[in-house]
C-alpha cells in the first residue's frame, strides 16, 4: 500500500513535470514575433556579400538586386532592366534599367552603377566570369551598353545573377557592409555565427511580409536542435533526416537539379599522362557498351528511394527540367537482360567461371571513388557496384579525399555531383577543347558533333536560340552526350533539397535549385508570408 | 638591472629566431599540402568558370608565383607590419585575428581563471589529506580528465546540459538575433559556461597533480614538521606556511599551459560552434589560407611564447632566491 502510493506520488510529480515541459516546448513556437523569421539555412559566404567577387549567385543576391531574374519557372524574367536587346552581331547588349531604383542609403541607382559592377566584376578575380565582356558602358542615365569580344549566348545568365552595388561605396569594406537595391539590408553580421537582415525602406518593389531575418549559420544538428526547440522557422535538413517530425513545422521538399552522377574515362589506357602526371584512360570504361550496361543495369528509382529517403528523383542527364534539358535524355533503366545483351553483343563475356565478364584478356573491373566524407555518394557508390555485379562487372569502391581523387580522375570512374543554372556547365562538361583541364571533363570525352553544338549554343544569336543547341549537344537524333549517344557519364539522382518550415509559413512556390551552398529558397523572399 | 636588460634582451632574440623558424616550418607545410586554394575556393562553381578566370584568381592571390618568392614576400611585407589579406575571409589577416580573437579571449580567460581556481583548490585538498578517499578521489578524477579529449568532453557536456536537460544554449557565443554588442552580460556568459567548462577541464587536471606533489613536498618539509613540533595543526600549517610556497609553482604551470589552451580551444570552439580563433583557424586549414595560416602561426606563437617569459618573470620578482642565484652565476 504504502509502495503504491509512492509510486503515484512520483508518477504525479512527473506528470507535473512533463506538462511543464511540453508547455514550455509549446510556448516557444508562438512567442515568436510575426514579423521576424529565424532562419537555418547554411550558406555563410566567408568571404562576404560582394556580388563582384561572387555573392549572391544562387537565389537571390538579397541585399542587391539584379537586371534580370529567373522566376518560378526558371523562365527570365525583368527586374532592375525594363528593357534589354541583344545588337545584330550579338555583340553588344543595350539594357534600359529602371527610374525608381535606389540603394538602401537613399541614393538613386543609375547606368552608371551598373557599368561599375561588371567592370570591376570582371577584372576583381572573384567566381564571376566575365572573360568574354570587353566593357560596360553607361550611354546615358538609364542606359548601359555590354560590348563583347567574341559572341557568348551565355552572357544574359550575368545580367541575371550579377547583383548591382553602388559606385560611390564599393571598396575594400563593402563586402562585410553591403549596400544595395534589394528588399532588405544587412544590420548586423557576427561572422560564423548569424547575419541579421531588416527590410530596405527605399525598396522599389513590393514591401515583404517580413521585418527582419536573422540567418544563423550553425552546423547541421545545432540547427536540427534548435528547430526541434522552435527556435528556427526555416531549417535545411540532410534528406535522411527529412523522414523525422518536428513540432509544429511541416516538410518542404524542393526539386533540384542537384545530381549525383558517376563519370566514365572515355579513352583506353595507353600509358598517357597529364602535366601534373595523373594516369589517362581506362581500358573497360572505354569500351562504349560497358557505359551503356551500366547506365541501362542501374536501378535510379531504387537508389532515391532507399538512399535519399525518397527526396530525390531519376537523373538522365546534367540539367534535368531546366529550359535545356533535351526529354529525350530518359531512358528505361533498372533492365539486367538488355544490359547482358548489350554487353554479349559487344564480346564481354565470362569464359573462366570467376562472375566477372571478359574480353581480350581485359576483365570488366574498374575503380569507383568518392569523397569520404559524404554520406549520400558513399551510397550511390556501393548500391551502384551492387547493381552492376550481375552483369559480370566488379567494381571496387573507395572512399578518398578530394585531393587524392584529382589525380585519379582521368582513370577511375568518380561519383561527381553538378547541377547549375548555367548551361555554361555543360559546355565544360562535354566540350573537347577542355578535356583534362582540371575538373572540366575528366574523362577526356570528344565528340564533334557535340562540339559543334556546344560551340553553336555559345554563339547562337541569343538565349532562346542556343537553347536547341544546347538540348542538341545531350542528343540530336543520331549522336549526343546522353546515354542514347556516347553516354560519357552514368547521372543517377536528382537530390531534393528539404526545408523544415514553421506551418504558419507560407512561402510560395520555389524554383528547381541549383547545387550549391548558396540561399536558393530565398529567391522568392518578398512573397513569403505568415498564416494564421 | 643590468643584469634583467640582458636577460630580456637573450629573450627577444630568442623570440626573432622562433618566429622565424615557425613561419617558416608553417609556410613550408602548407605549401607543400596537397590543398589547392583555388579549387577550394570555387568548389561547386569550378564548372561554371572559364580558365581564363582561374587563372586571374590565382593572380589575384599571387598564387602563380614560386614558392620561396611567395615566402620572400611575405616576410618582407610582414616585417612592415602588413601580414597579407586572408583568402578565405578576404579581409586584412590582422582584421580577422583581432576580430576572432576578442570572442576566443572572453572563453580563453574564463576557461583558465576556471582551471587555475578549481585546479589549486584541488590540489591543495588532495595533498594535505594525502592518501585519504578525498585525495584518491580527486586523484581518480584528475586522471581521468587528464586522459579525456577535449572535443569527446565537450559532446558529452552538450549532449547533457543543452539538448537532454535543456540548461545551457546548444551553440554559439549569443543567442539568435543578438549580436555580440546588444548581447547583455547574462546572455554572454551563459553561452561561455559550456565550452569554457570544456576547455578548464584538461587544465584542471594538471595543475591539480603538480599542486598535490608541491603540497605532500612543503607538509613533509623542515618547516612544516618544526611549526607542527610547536604545536601548529596541519591546517594552519597548510595555511600560513606551505600555500605560498606551491602558489608559485601553481602560478608558473599556469602561464606556461597557454599553449594547451590555445590548441584545446580550437576543438572546444569546434563542437560549440563558437566564433573565435579557433574555427578561423580550421577553416583557414581546409581552405589552404596561407597568409591567414601563417598570421595565426605567428599570433599563436607570440601568445605562448609571452605566457612562459610571464611565468619566468613571476618566478623571478616573487621568489628572490632565482634573482640572487642568477646574479651569483654571472
Amino acid at each position: 500500500m504504502l509502495h503504491k502510493c509512492h509510486l503515484s506520488k512520483s508518477c504525479f510529480s512527473l506528470c507535473v513535470l512533463t506538462l511543464l515541459l511540453g508547455l514550455v516546448f509549446l510556448a516557444a513556437p508562438q512567442a515568436q514575433a510575426r514579423d521576424t523569421l529565424y532562419l537555418a539555412i547554411k550558406g555563410e559566404p566567408s568571404d562576404g556579400y560582394d556580388p563582384t567577387l561572387g555573392w549572391g549567385r544562387y537565389g537571390s543576391p538579397l541585399f542587391q538586386s539584379t537586371l534580370l531574374r529567373r522566376d518560378a519557372n526558371l523562365d527570365i524574367v525583368k527586374e532592375l532592366a525594363t528593357d534589354y536587346r541583344l545588337s545584330e552581331d550579338a555583340l553588344v547588349w543595350a539594357v534600359t534599367i529602371r527610374d525608381d531604383a535606389k540603394f538602401s542609403d537613399g541614393k538613386p541607382l543609375t547606368a552608371e552603377d551598373v557599368a561599375y559592377t561588371f567592370n570591376t566584376a570582371a577584372q576583381s578575380g572573384g567566381k564571376v566570369d566575365l572573360a568574354k565582356m570587353d566593357k560596360a558602358v553607361a550611354t546615358g542615365r538609364h542606359t548601359v551598353e555590354f560590348r563583347l569580344r567574341e559572341r557568348d549566348s551565355n552572357f544574359i545568365n550575368r545580367l541575371v545573377s550579377l547583383g548591382i552595388v553602388p559606385r560611390h561605396l564599393h571598396g575594400p569594406g563593402y563586402a562585410r557592409n553591403p549596400v544595395g537595391s534589394g528588399p532588405y539590408m544587412m544590420a548586423n553580421w557576427t561572422e560564423g555565427q548569424q547575419m541579421v537582415a531588416v527590410a530596405n525602406p527605399y525598396y522599389y518593389g513590393e514591401t515583404p511580409h517580413f521585418k527582419k531575418l536573422v540567418f544563423l549559420f550553425t552546423d547541421e544538428d545545432t540547427s536540427f536542435a534548435a528547430a526541434r526547440a522552435g527556435k528556427v522557422q526555416v531549417v535545411v535538413v540532410p534528406q535522411y533526416l527529412a523522414v523525422q517530425k518536428l513540432p509544429g513545422m511541416k516538410l518542404h521538399p524542393v526539386k533540384s537539379v542537384d545530381n549525383r552522377g558517376l563519370l566514365f574515362p572515355m579513352v583506353p589506357n595507353e600509358g598517357k599522362k597529364t602535366a601534373t602526371g595523373a594516369p589517362i584512360g581506362n581500358n573497360v570504361t572505354s569500351d562504349i557498351a560497358i557505359r551503356k550496361a551500366i547506365n541501362i543495369a542501374i536501378d535510379r528509382k531504387a537508389l532515391a528511394e532507399a538512399i535519399l529517403e525518397g527526396y530525390g528523383r531519376p537523373a538522365y542527364g546534367v540539367c534535368d527540367g531546366l529550359p535545356w534539358d533535351n526529354p529525350a535524355n530518359k531512358i528505361e533503366d533498372g533492365n539486367l537482360d538488355k544490359a547482358r545483351a548489350i554487353l554479349a553483343k559487344a564480346g564481354w563475356k565470362d569464359t573462366d567461371g570467376d562472375g566477372v565478364v571478359e574480353k581480350d584478356g581485359v576483365c570488366a573491373e574498374f575503380t569507383m571513388v568518392y569523397p569520404a566524407d559524404r554520406a549520400i555518394r558513399q551510397g550511390l557508390a556501393l548500391a551502384c557496384a551492387d547493381m552492376i555485379k550481375p552483369l559480370g562487372i566488379h567494381a571496387e569502391v573507395l572512399g578518398k579525399s578530394w585531393d587524392e581523387i584529382k589525380p585519379m580522375m582521368h582513370s577511375s570512374v568518380v561519383v561527381f555531383g553538378w547541377g547549375s543554372h548555367d548551361p555554361i556547365e555543360m559546355y565544360h562538361l562535354y566540350s573537347s577543347s577542355h578535356a583534362g583541364e582540371g575538373w572540366n571533363n575528366p574523362g577526356f570525352y570528344r565528340n564533334l558533333a557535340v562540339d559543334e553544338h556546344l560551340e553553336a549554343a555559345l554563339s547562337a544569336p541569343e538565349y532562346k536560340a542556343a537553347l536547341e543547341n544546347w538540348k542538341k549537344a545531350q542528343w540530336d537524333g543520331t549522336t549526343g552526350a546522353n546515354t542514347h549517344g556516347d553516354a560519357p557519364w552514368a547521372w543517377l539522382v536528382n537530390l531534393d533539397h528539404t526545408y523544415f518550415v514553421n506551418e504558419h509559413l507560407d512561402i510560395g512556390t520555389s524554383q528547381i535549385e541549383p547545387h550549391g551552398h548558396g540561399w536558393p529558397i530565398t529567391a522568392n523572399i518578398q512573397q513569403w508570408k505568415w498564416v494564421n | 638591472m643590468n643584469g634583467f636588460a640582458a636577460y630580456m634582451s637573450r629573450k627577444l632574440v630568442r623570440l626573432a629566431l622562433l618566429v622565424v623558424m615557425a613561419s617558416m616550418l608553417a609556410f613550408t607545410l602548407v605549401a607543400n599540402s596537397p590543398i589547392d586554394p583555388v579549387t577550394a575556393y570555387l568548389g561547386i562553381d569550378r564548372m561554371q568558370i572559364s580558365q581564363e578566370q582561374e587563372q586571374l584568381i590565382a593572380e589575384r592571390w599571387g598564387l602563380h608565383k614560386p614558392a620561396p618568392e611567395r615566402y620572400l614576400l611575405w616576410a618582407k611585407n610582414a616585417l612592415s607590419g602588413d601580414l597579407g589579406q586572408s583568402l578565405a575571409y578576404n579581409e586584412p589577416v590582422a582584421t580577422v585575428i583581432a576580430k576572432r580573437f576578442t570572442t576566443s579571449l572572453w572563453l580563453m580567460a574564463s576557461a583558465w581563471l576556471l582551471s587555475g581556481i578549481i585546479g589549486f583548490a584541488l590540489g591543495v585538498l588532495a595533498g594535505l589529506y594525502n592518501g585519504s578517499w578525498l585525495d584518491r578521489c580527486i586523484r581518480l578524477y584528475a586522471y581521468t580528465l587528464a586522459a579525456t579529449p577535449t572535443f569527446w568532453m565537450g559532446l558529452v557536456l552538450l549532449a547533457c546540459f543543452s539538448v537532454a536537460l535543456g540548461w545551457t544554449p546548444i551553440c554559439c557565443a549569443t543567442p539568435p538575433g543578438v549580436s555580440l554588442e546588444e548581447a547583455t552580460l547574462w546572455e554572454r556568459i551563459s553561452h561561455l559556461l559550456l565550452p569554457a567548462a570544456t576547455l578548464s577541464i584538461i587544465g584542471i587536471a594538471q595543475i591539480a597533480l603538480h599542486t598535490r606533489e608541491k603540497m605532500i613536498d612543503a607538509m613533509h618539509s623542515d618547516y612544516a614538521l618544526f611549526a607542527m613540533a610547536q604545536g601548529e595543526s596541519r591546517v594552519g600549517v597548510a595555511l600560513r606556511h606551505a600555500l605560498r610556497n606551491i602558489a608559485l609553482p601553481a602560478v608558473t604551470l599556469q602561464f606556461a599551459s597557454l599553449g594547451e589552451l590555445f590548441g584545446g580551444s580550437v576543438l572546444a570552439e569546434q563542437v560549440f560552434s563558437y566564433p573565435g580563433l579557433g574555427r578561423a583557424t580550421v577553416e583557414a586549414g581546409i581552405r589552404g589560407d596561407v597568409p591567414l595560416l601563417l598570421g595565426i602561426a605567428l599570433f599563436s606563437t607570440l601568445f605562448v611564447f609571452t605566457g612562459n617569459a610571464i611565468a619566468d618573470l613571476l618566478y623571478r620578482s616573487l621568489d628572490p632566491r632565482i634573482r640572487i642565484g642568477a646574479q651569483e652565476a654571472s
